[in-house]
């Protein structure tokens, strides 16, 4: 058990014994390797069951508006998840005084679909841990190692803030890497094809969707409680898995987090599918960066781009 | 392909830019059969689900009227609507469909037929893009109801 592991379960304790929090939120073991699960600690004593490691693929920030009003919530934060907090803050879904942002910090998430392909493994039956740089995957016959870069999550790759930002309790210290890192690798990688080709690919991705919302429910940022998938009266796009159905879902789910999402990649990993999905919003979060200079969740008291709309905005439509 | 032409044009047009008696006539009774007229409340009702519809629906272009900086009836809605418009149109081009089917036109009320020009000229900029083919899903009825294989 690592150091950090042992410290998040004494805060975690300690927040409960003293009456700061009503529940924490974090992971513990799950029942499958490379996938850590959520937990929620209301008692001291279940402390003991936080764990904090790479295989920890949901983002914790989508539970907090699930959770009652009242309740006051300790939630274990890495870079992203803090930042889906300070969205969630800025847009009152949830008092900033009701929290407790533990700030850990994230070497990156492993992406088990890189090590299920690379090994051929079927990993529901093997043990996997990790130790330093390497990931190391228990089979049958022997062990497998595998550099962690070569395995991580696309959307760590491209993580330009892994600390967390205005966390009450930092529990380690972690150098800003977004000076090292090309942030929009993936969007100017698509931008550089020319349109038909762009229609085409978003098309064969968008296709695959069974619409089963994974994507919707994993992001922090996706709280309406009436999705407009799911309004039907009066019905704003097709509900079946149809070309036209699809391309709705995803332009819209897209667009609907400019400026907002927070690049966690959660969206991308609930996906049964595969479906890439961030290429998508990370284009509008370049665009707002670009055009307002908005960068989603680096504060409490920002106004979403949308809504900060001004007389001076670019004017390049009117005529 | 040349039997869908002249484009279907869907314009969207916030009330309160349309709003003299003679503007209201003329958009009413000159208006084209291949041209759709929607009126809104205001430009800032116009969602970006209304824009991906019409485009799916088959419409070869969309002109989205509303009024100018400043002039709006409910003083931002304007402003709300350009920003996020103008961004759901660049999304649209990030996605491969032409940025040109999709047009602005911030009309002052006292400009007069204005809004016929701005969709001559939208009629113009598609004849140059021929009928849209991204993102349509779903099949139009001809011009006029026409069915060719029923005559």
């Amino acid at each position: 058990m690592g150091e950090l592991t042992q410290a998040i379960r004494e805060h975690a304790a300690r927040l409960l014994q003293e009456g700061r929090v009503d529940v924490v939120i974090g992971f513990k073991t799950g029942t499958v390797p490379l996938r850590a699960q959520p937990a929620f600690i209301t008692e001291p004593e279940q402390a003991a069951e936080l764990v904090h490691n790479s295989f920890c693929q949901n983002n914790l920030a989508s539970y907090l508006t699930r959770r009652p009003d009242t309740e006051r919530i300790g939630i274990i934060c890495r870079g992203c998840e803090s930042r889906a907090v300070h969205v969630l803050v800025s847009e009152h879904q949830h008092d900033r005084e009701g929290l407790y942002v533990i700030g850990v910090p994230c070497a990156g998430i492993i992406d088990r679909h890189k090590i299920e392909r690379q090994g051929e493994l079927d990993l529901e039956t093997v043990e996997v841990w990790e130790e330093g740089e390497e990931v190391i995957v228990a089979l049958d016959d022997g062990e497998q190692r595998y550099a962690r870069a070569e395995v991580l999550d696309d959307a760590c790759l491209r993580c330009a803030h892994p600390q967390p930002t205005d966390a009450d309790l930092l529990l380690a210290d972690l150098p800003d890497n977004g000076a090292s890192v090309d942030r929009w690798a993936a969007v100017d990688a698509f931008e550089s094809l020319p349109p038909a080709e762009r229609f085409a690919r978003f098309a064969q991705e968008a296709e695959r969707c069974i619409r089963c919302y994974a994507c919707r429910e994993a992001c922090p940022t996706c709280y309406c409680t009436e999705c407009f998938v799911d309004h039907n009266n009066p019905r704003w796009c097709e509900s079946m898995v149809t070309a036209g159905g699809t391309h709705a879902w995803h332009v819209i789910r897209a667009f609907h987090q400019a400026g907002r999402c927070v690049s966690c990649g959660a969206c991308e990993r609930a996906c049964p599918m595969e479906i890439k999905m961030t290429y998508l919003t990370d284009k509008l979060n370049y665009d707002m960066a670009q055009q307002y200079g908005f960068e989603p969740g680096m504060s409490d008291d920002a106004t979403p781009p949308f809504a900060a709309f001004t007389l001076d905005d670019a004017d390049r439509f009117v005529r | 392909m040349s039997d869908l032409w002249p484009p279907r044009i869907l314009v969207f047009q916030c009330q309160y830019s349309v709003y003299s008696e003679t503007e209201r006539e003329a958009i009413s009774s000159q208006l084209p059969p291949h041209v759709k007229h929607v009126q809104v409340p205001c430009s800032g009702r116009i969602s970006p689900l209304f824009v991906l519809n019409a485009i799916q629906g088959g419409v070869d272009g969309v002109l989205i009227c509303g009024c100018v900086p400043e002039k709006c009836h409910f003083k931002a809605g304007n402003l709300g609507a350009r920003r996020q418009l103008d961004a759901f149109r660049a999304f649209l081009s990030y996605l491969g469909v032409e940025e040109e089917r999709v047009r602005f036109a911030w009309i002052d009320p006292a400009e007069r037929g204005r809004v016929l020009q701005e969709i001559a000229a939208l009629e113009e900029a598609l004849a140059s893009l021929g009928q849209a083919s991204r993102l349509v899903t779903r099949v139009p009825l001809q011009p006029q109801g026409e069915r060719p294989w029923a005559s």
